[in-house]
């Protein structure tokens, strides 16, 4: 990890820049394609974190910071889980007691019961995904955010 | 201050009432014993005539009084397994215990002079009606997101307090 007065290395900056898209892409590809290959709300999310790793490692922590604030971590991982238990809560007020498990299918999501399960199961594959993303991606700011401001603090109090 | 605290009593006795609610609504798949394999050996007995007999659709009656000794589901009809020769899939008619629909419950597999008998698994179940049942081609996911979804919810939910646990001991700000 460079800091700001540290000289840029184009190359690694101009890779970066151009992957980081795909490898997001590709992320939200995982993600959706869970149902029918390969794939799921797990690898997709960690695809997604590294993506985010990546361009803290290119150029440095407080652009990275500023592209994903630590609000936006905190609300996101919370919302994914949200979403999921939401979808849970759902499926089984809408089943009433008939579902031995969180049978998606009762959730009047389209018109087939079904396609609600499959629905419902790319719904909480996106939740299980939007955590990971945002936990993964905050483990990493708290592990390297820990050497620099702290001087700067000490110095400070 | 006071209504936070009533309300958060609320919410506390209403995810109580859920959590009693899902515990006593667990699923309970086949027997909790079986091995997660395709097909578990029961036991074997001597193919007398029972050959014939399995092969017009009877089932012998001393088969039925063997697993009824073994306190399994009586079994309804049989018809012969396609996928294997000398197989015959042998089903258990409707609101069996556990099952409220006829199930292929029993496989019987002649090998030399003798029937083996075997019992199907929950895996062949998962393997065979997913698909119809959730709409979804891939196996593991299903597994993952609709049968066991109780199971990846706290799969999550740990991942989450993983993450919540790195920011309460490192986002500390310089006081210890």
């Amino acid at each position: 990890m460079k800091e700001d007065k540290g000289e840029r290395s184009i190359v690694t900056e101009t890779i970066s820049r151009v992957m980081i898209p795909f490898i997001q892409l590709f992320s939200l590809y995982v993600i959706i394609h869970g149902a029918v290959g390969p794939g799921g709300g797990f690898q997709g999310g960690v695809v997604f974190g590294a993506s985010i790793i990546l361009y803290i490692t290119a150029f440095n922590l407080t652009d990275g910071r500023r592209r994903f604030p630590e609000s936006a971590s905190i609300v996101l991982s919370s919302s994914g889980l949200y979403l999921y238990a939401g979808i849970g809560l759902l499926s089984i007020l809408f089943s009433a007691g008939v579902a031995q498990y969180l049978n998606y299918g009762f959730i009047p999501l389209s018109g087939q019961f079904e396609q609600n399960r499959a629905l419902g199961m790319e719904l909480v594959e996106i939740g299980i995904g939007l955590t990971v993303m945002a936990i993964v991606a905050s483990i990493f700011f708290d592990l390297a955010h820990k050497a620099e401001p702290k001087n700067k603090k000490e110095e400070t109090d | 201050m006071r209504g936070l605290s009533i309300s958060a009593l609320i919410l506390i006795g209403l995810l109580g009432a859920l959590f009693i609610y899902v515990y006593e609504d667990l699923p309970a798949f086949g027997d909790p014993n079986a091995p997660a394999i395709k097909y578990t050996k029961l036991f074997s007995m001597a193919a007398h005539d029972s050959e014939e007999q399995l092969g017009q659709g009877v089932i012998p009656q001393e088969l039925i009084s063997k697993l009824k000794e073994r306190g399994f589901p009586r079994p309804s009809r049989v018809e012969s397994d396609p996928e294997s020769e000398n197989g015959w899939n042998v089903f258990i008619p409707k609101n069996e215990f556990h099952y409220d629909k006829e199930e292929k419950y029993y496989f019987i597999q002649k090998k030399g002079d003798e029937l083996n008998v075997f019992r199907n698994a929950f895996v062949i179940r998962w393997i065979e009606k997913g698909l119809k049942e959730t709409g979804v081609p891939n196996m593991v996911t299903y597994g993952l997101a609709d049968y066991r979804s109780y199971d990846t919810l706290g799969e999550t939910t740990v991942i989450f307090t993983a993450g919540i646990s790195v920011i309460l001991l490192l986002r500390r700000r310089g006081r210890l």
